[in-house]
This record gives C-alpha cells, structure tokens and sequence, in this order.
C-alpha cells in the first residue's frame, strides 16, 4: 500500500507534462513493429533480418527502461495530462513484459521461420501487443488502461490463430477473441461507471472523490463501478471462475506463441489490477478484500483440482495458472506487492519454459499436446526431460527453486494481512498440486516412448533449436538462483 | 415528466444487461459478437449520460476511444469468425467443440 503514496501525494491533471522517456520502451517497440512490417513488406527478407530489427528494438527498449528505472528513483512522476504514470510499479512491469517478450520470441522463431511470409506479422504483433501492455502498467488513467489492454489483448487474438488453416487454431482465436471482448466490455462498463459515480477518469482523482461521495446512490454505483473492473481483469489473468477459455485457448493455439500469450497478459493483468485497487479503490480495501480473497481460494482449489483430471500438458499447465493466478491474488490481497512482482517475475519464466520444451513436442505450430507424447521423454531427450522437471518443480514450489521463494513470498503477504485461512487453502492445495505435477514426471523418466505407426519414426530424438536451448538455459539459471539466493531480485523489487 | 440523466443510465444498464444475456445465450458467433457491441455502446451511453450530468469533457471524449476500440474489434473479430466459416461452413459455438476436456 505504502507503494503508492507518492503517486497520490502529486494529484496533477492539469498540467501537460510531455515526457518520451516515460513512454520510452512503448514508442520503441511500436516503432520496431511498424519498420518490420513496411520492411518485409518493400524487401522481402530473409527471417534473420527481421531478428536483426527484434534484436535491436529490444535491446534499445531495454536500455530505455534502464534510463527510466535510473530517473524514476527520484520519486514517481505523472506525464501526459494525467494519462501515464512513471514509477518503480511501472518499470519493473515494463522489465517484465521485455523479458517475457524476448523469451517468448525466442520460442516463438522456428513458428515465424515456418510461417513464411506471415511470420513477419507475428513478430509485429508480439512487439505491438508487448507495447500495449506496457501502457497498461503505466497507465495513471482508466481510460489509458483500458486502450493499453485492448491493444494488448487485440493482438493476442490474432496471435492465437495466426495458423489459420488450422481448424484448431481458428477454435481457439474465436473462443479467446468473443470472452476476451466480453471481459474488456465488462471492464469498461466499470470505467464509465466508476466516471458516472466520481466524475473522475484519473486513478489518484478517483481515490481523492471516494470520501466524498455524499449522493446516496453513488457508492453504490462505486461499488458496482469496482466490481465489473475487477471482473474483467480477473477474466485476463484466468482467475476462477472466469478461467473457462483459457485451457481450449492453450489447447489450440499455435505452440510457439502460446506461452508469450499466457505470460504477458497475465504481467499486465495483475500490475494494473494491483494499482488500480491500491491506488484508486484503496479506502474500500474492506469491501474487496474479502471478494478477491474468496476468488483466491476458489483459483488454488479448482485450478489444482481441474489440472489433476487433464490428459493434455497445454490444459494442464493452464489449470495450473489457475491455480496460479489464486497464488497471486492471495499476494495482492495481504497487500505486500513486493511478494506479488517476485512470484510472477519468476512464474512467467518458468512457464515460457514449459510451454518452450511443449513447442519442441508438439511441433513449433502445432495444436493439442497430449500427455502420451511425453512418455518416455527422458529416454528421447534427457535435456528437455530435465529442464521440464526443474520448471515442473519450479511451479510446484519445491524448495530450492524460486517457486518456493515466491509462495512463500506470498503466503507471508496473506497472513500478514489478515488471511490465514486463505494461507492454509493455499498450502493444502500446493500440496495436493504435486501430484500433478509429479505425474508427468512418472511419465517422462517411468514409462516407454509411445511407438508411432512408422517404427522409429516419433521417438527419435525431438530437435532443439537453439533458441530454446538458451530459454531453457536461462529459465533454469533464474530459477535455481533465486531460489537459493533471492536477495537481489527482491532488493532490485524494492 | 423530465428525463434526466439517471434514466440515461438506466437504460444503458438494461442494454448491458441485455448484451450481456445475449453473449451468454446466442451460440451463433456473429450473434455473440453483436451483443458485445451491444455492450460497448451501452458503455457510451453511460459516459455521455454522466459526461452531461457532470458538466465535464472527459466522458464524451472517453466515447471516442471507446468507438476506435470497437472498431478494431471489428475489424479482427469478423476475420476471425470469417476464417472459422470458410473451414466449416458454421459460426455456431455448438460445432467448436474441437477443444475440450
């Protein structure tokens, strides 16, 4: 809570306030995008030139980001007319969403190289969507927000079926685009409503018009204005009950990209949920709490009772967001956001890692990943097999990971807030969450390779490329190091 | 009778609710699609309703946003439900069931 302070202590919506550092990484990943677009577009080139540009549009993003990180502490500054905030919530969500971004590309290359000439507009798509989100983080203004999260969230869909010959492929981007539009619909429905009650866009001028409402209908109309926000964000992060796309979306999608897809709206999700309640619905923390709280549980439970019952490792490792997401929650409800930065930096990690070595099996535009095709991984593929069991251990919160440091983490936060009975849900579920995920690993190094038709033809050893190799490599490095040594990442948090 | 600006609001509450119901009972894709419009243009019917109330800029230009958004929602929602028909001759959510479990 204590986070935010700065930010409403300098209620300042008149003045302009340009600044292009602020939206610095934004301005250079939209950029990036457009140049891929007109340059495949005029010259045709080869894929490595387009990961030239990817290269460097990150790279100089991130440079960006330093710069911001280096100015902002001095203390949180507000630019654009109130539309966007520069704080360490905001640049910490900006580091994120380009790791994610650079991560999920690495996966998501040999899926670019076998689209042909279409791969340029995944790229695009991923740098502008990466862009959108950033807004969304730092956005000091609902309406900013809500524009950050579609151009997020629009690009994600077509993402999802961007093999559209495929049938699956199509499913999912239709199932993913009509509850997507629908949850943005129920968000903005709570914008206008949070306007019709305050007469207020900004987060801080919300917070400021809270203790004053005196019209008898108007906290209500706060309280309904409150809920539907919630709602359509809980939608974005896959928290139960509104998880039910996000196992046929995985399911579906393209293996490459699905894992930068569940990462970076999940990043974005939760970052501006976490400033949104905080910072403008922080005076009814007693009306929210105990809601988000009850969603919390009901993710861990379901999440991990859903995921136990599933038969395909995409549905799975979605169920397990599910559960994930409860985790989360559990954090943002104790209110330390320290804990919360520190579970999802490290969760996205791992998770871009699994859905990476599910890329390598399922094949870099497949659908569907059936649990069959991973048993007997071990024999195939001793380094995919061994860098999924560490991710595998990772979500599970084994200690030694940074899984563990980061349930932990956001148990503390939980029961410092008030919440042990969430606490205990959460830790009986982590518990029974092994199973799952011990399940597969009985799979990968127990039980034979499923023979294919062609003798010899599907357990052959699958072929890593070299990109995920280095994913896998970092992911593991992040995760046992943080695990065993978290101090720095949570300095670095604040 | 005077119609003052709470009515406004009403209304596009009922079509809310009504957009609502219909993404949850339609299973032709287009249909759901319509009732998310439905949905939005309630969204700006509250914010100019409130934008008037108040006497404050910000709702009718929050309405302008509003409408780009829907657009390109349209934009990428019909080609994607364009896609789903040419593969399967239906936009009926009942046929997409290729995913489950």
């Amino acid at each position: 809570m204590t986070d935010f302070l700065p930010i409403i202590a300098q209620v300042d919506s008149g003045a302009l306030g340009i600044s292009y550092l602020a939206i610095g990484p934004e301005l250079i990943l939209a950029f990036g995008a457009a140049l891929i677009l007109m340059v495949d577009v005029f010259y045709k080139p080869r894929h490595t030139v387009h990961a030239g540009i990817v290269f460097s549009t990150l790279v100089l993003a991130t440079a960006t980001a330093i710069l911001q990180y280096d100015r902002v502490q001095e203390g949180a500054t507000i630019h654009f007319s109130g539309m966007i905030v520069a704080d360490d919530f905001a640049v910490f969500g900006k580091f994120l969403l380009l790791l994610v971004a650079a991560l999920g590309l690495l996966v998501a290359w040999p899926m670019v190289e076998q689209l042909g000439r279409r791969g340029a507009e995944g790229v695009a798509l991923v740098l502008l969507s990466a862009a959108g989100f950033m807004f969304m983080v730092a956005g000091a203004n609902l309406m900013m927000v809500f524009l950050g999260l579609e151009i997020g969230s629009i690009s994600l869909y077509i993402l999802a079926g961007i093999t559209r010959e495929s049938v699956i492929s199509d499913e999912a981007a239709l199932k993913y685009f009509l509850l997507g539009s629908f949850a943005s619909a129920i968000f903005v429905y709570g914008v206008a409503l949070a306007y019709a009650g305050t007469g207020e866009l900004s987060l801080s001028g919300i917070a400021a018009q809270l203790p004053a409402t005196a019209i008898v209908l108007r906290p209500g109309v706060v309280l309904a204005a409150m809920a539907l926000i919630i709602t359509g964000l809980l939608f974005k992060v896959t928290a139960a009950p509104f998880h039910a796309w996000a196992p046929d979306v995985y399911q579906g999608s393209p293996a490459g990209i699905v894992g930068y897809m569940a990462t970076a709206a999940k990043v974005a999700g939760f970052a501006a949920l976490a400033r949104i309640l905080y910072v403008s619905f922080g005076s009814f923390a007693d009306d929210w709490g105990p809601a988000l709280a009850a969603v919390a549980a009901i993710s861990v439970v379901l999440g991990t009772l859903m995921a136990i019952m599933q038969t395909d490792m995409r549905r799975l490792l979605a169920y397990s967001g599910v559960a994930h997401a409860g985790f989360i929650l559990t954090g943002i409800v104790g209110g330390q956001l320290r804990a919360v930065w520190f579970y999802l930096a490290v969760y996205v990690v791992q998770l871009i890692a699994a859905f990476a070595v599910v890329s390598v099996i399922a094949g870099p535009t497949g659908s569907v990943s059936p649990l069959d095709d991973y048993k007997g991984l071990a024999k195939r593929s001793p380094y995919l097999a061994g860098a999924l069991t560490v991710m595998l251990l990772a979500l599970s919160g084994m200690p030694a990971t940074a899984g563990f440091i980061g349930k932990l983490g956001v148990f503390t936060s939980a029961w410092g807030g008030g919440y042990e009975w969430l606490v205990v849900t959460g830790l009986v579920a982590s518990v029974a969450g092994f199973f799952f995920y011990i399940r597969i690993m009985v799979l990968m190094y127990m039980q034979e390779p499923v023979l294919a038709e062609a003798p010899g033809a599907d357990v052959a050893k699958p072929y890593v490329s070299p990109n995920v190799e280095v994913v896998l490599a970092i992911a593991i490095a992040i995760t046992i190091f943080f695990g065993i040594y978290p101090t720095p990442l949570l300095n670095f948090l604040g | 009778m005077e119609v003052t600006a709470g009515w406004y609001m009403t209304l596009a509450a009922v079509l809310f609710l009504i957009g609502a119901g219909g993404m949850l009972i339609r299973r032709n894709a287009l249909m759901m699609f319509m009732s998310i419009e439905l949905m939005l243009n309630s969204v700006n019917l509250t914010f100019i309703a409130a934008g008037k109330e108040l006497g404050s800029l910000d709702g009718q230009l929050a309405v302008f946003f509003v409408l780009v958004v829907a657009a390109a929602e349209v934009v990428v929602g019909l080609a994607i439900i364009v896609s789903v028909f040419q593969s399967r001759s239906s936009a009926s959510a009942d046929e997409l069931s290729e995913l489950r479990g």
